[in-house]
């Protein structure tokens, strides 16, 4: 049988929050932050409506000088993985014995136009760092480096899935024996103003209906929807087997039990509904739970309308229609890569907290028979969750959840 | 342009570069490598004086240099050509 795989270090930084305490109370407070955004290179004849993290706190042991050639991406990068770090105490181990993973691809787009515009008509003065930067895989150098690790390290990229993919890949790792803890980082995806004009032209990203009231314009699964709202975001999450956890006494968030990836043979945008029962089902039966044993569910939910719709109906088709359902996006935007990652964190420290964060601008589901959470939090002790990423491309992820026996005490603390 | 105004410049840029070196006062005999600089700092700074001057030098010349007074003689006689 293979070996238990538990959670047991997380670092996360959104708009509404950065370190797991902020970003817990912020989520169970449904506190948003949207608004037009304003990081150079972010709008061109547009008011783009986004959640952009504010100004950051930066752990006393990254020295200066290695922020100053770091990406938008690397830095908060830094931060999340400094904070998981430090949680499961991996400067005990052996660093050829711990892995990372990056999930995501093409991450630095905002950094790399703004470099291209600053460089335009002095192009033979370029910076010589460009050429490490304008690789995601910096993202692995860049990283190792700075915590020594020496076990693998490289990129996954699943476009919105990419962030699941990354614990995936992770899980893996650990579970061939290749590393005995494995970081998943769903980096920050820092679009420019040309990602967003095409998400938006594609029909993704959500329309200009909200300019004048941004706080409204993020509203999954809500009657009112009309596509994504993008909001920065990074996480980490510490991937290791149960004894691993327990040699250095750690009390595991969450137990892994099961995961799939499934493709839709679809280049494009469009959700299948197959393809997200497939995903779903599978990952379920890897885990060894029936449907009616989930009773938490983090769904995609973006904000399309499309995707929207077809996420319900795959929960539909799989019997999970009396699990609690909220949407982290609809408080701290759509990560894309980093999505998948950072909403897996939301949920398990909902696990530990032992209640649901609201949903917010839910007014009129579009199926109202499903178990919101709507518009205040809920007190739940989550038994089993579902989590789901979907990506364009055709490509859908689903990860199980167990509440590990050692959280009993946690939720009876309540703390965050 | 005097050796000493381009010393200051590579002076100025090598703390850009290297923050840590905000307060330290350079001498003509200085190596960048023992100051701190790795291959890519090195390739920073090096860039950054070029842009200041407006000189474009190749790559393959800026490996002559032993330290950084022999690379202000080298900027010094490029400038000099242009």
């Amino acid at each position: 049988m293979s070996p238990e795989l538990v959670v047991t270090g997380m670092g996360v930084i959104s708009a509404v929050g950065q370190g797991k305490a902020e970003f817990a109370s912020a989520i169970l407070d449904g506190k948003t932050a949207f608004r037009v955004m304003q990081r150079p290179g972010r709008q061109r004849e547009s008011a783009y409506i986004g959640a952009e993290i504010g100004e950051m706190a930066f752990p006393a042991s990254i020295k200066r000088q290695s922020l100053r050639a770091a990406s938008l991406s690397a830095q908060v990068a830094l931060i999340v993985l400094h904070e998981a770090w430090g949680e499961a105490r991996l400067s005990e181990l052996d660093p050829r014995r711990i892995g990372l993973i990056v999930g995501g691809s093409n991450i630095q787009q905002r950094e790399l136009e703004q470099i291209h515009e600053s460089y335009r008509d002095r192009s033979v003065f370029l910076r010589p760092t460009y050429g490490l930067s304008f690789m995601d895989s910096d993202l692995c150098g860049f990283c190792t480096a700075q915590f020594g690790i020496r076990g693998l390290a490289y990129t996954v990229g699943g476009a919105s899935a990419s962030g699941q993919l990354a614990i995936i890949q992770a899980a893996q790792a650990v579970r061939m024996g290749q590393v005995d803890v494995c970081i998943a980082l769903g980096a920050l995806m820092d679009v420019s103003h040309w990602e967003c004009r095409a998400l938006r032209s594609l029909g993704a990203m959500g329309s200009d209906r909200y300019a004048n009231d941004p706080a409204l314009a993020c509203r999954p699964f809500d009657r009112d929807h009309d596509g994504f709202i993008f909001g920065e975001s990074c996480g980490a999450v510490v991937v290791e087997s149960f004894e691993s956890s327990q040699r250095r006494g750690l009390a595991p968030y969450a137990s892994l039990s099961g995961w799939a990836i499934v493709m839709d043979s679809n280049r494009n945008p469009d959700p299948s509904l197959d393809g997200e029962i497939q995903a779903i089902q599978s990952a379920l039966g890897a885990s060894g739970l029936s449907a009616e044993e989930i009773d938490y569910i983090n769904p995609h939910g973006t904000g399309s309308i499309a995707g929207d719709e077809t996420e319900l109906k795959a929960l539909r088709a799989c019997g999970l229609t009396s699990a609690y359902l909220n949407a982290t996006k609809s408080l701290i935007g759509h990560g894309l890569s980093a999505a998948g990652t950072v909403e897996v964190i939301a949920t398990l420290l909902q696990m530990r907290a032992g209640q649901l964060h609201p949903t917010c601008n839910l007014e009129n589901p579009i199926e109202p028979t499903f178990n919101w959470i709507k518009d205040k939090a809920l007190d739940h002790p989550i038994k089993n969750a579902l989590t789901l990423s979907m990506g364009f491309g055709g490509i859908n992820t689903a990860l199980c959840w167990r509440r590990h026996k050692d959280l009993s005490h946690f939720v009876m603390e309540g703390t965050a | 342009m005097t050796k000493m105004e381009v010393l200051d410049l590579i002076a100025k840029h090598a703390r850009e570069i290297l923050p840590d070196l905000h307060q330290y006062q350079f001498n003509a005999s200085d190596r960048l490598v023992d100051l701190g600089a790795n291959s890519v700092d090195r390739a920073e700074i090096a860039m950054l004086v070029q842009e200041s001057l407006g000189l474009s030098v190749s790559r393959i010349e800026l490996f002559g240099p032993k330290n950084i007074g022999d690379l202000a003689d080298l900027f010094l006689q490029k400038l000099h050509v242009a």
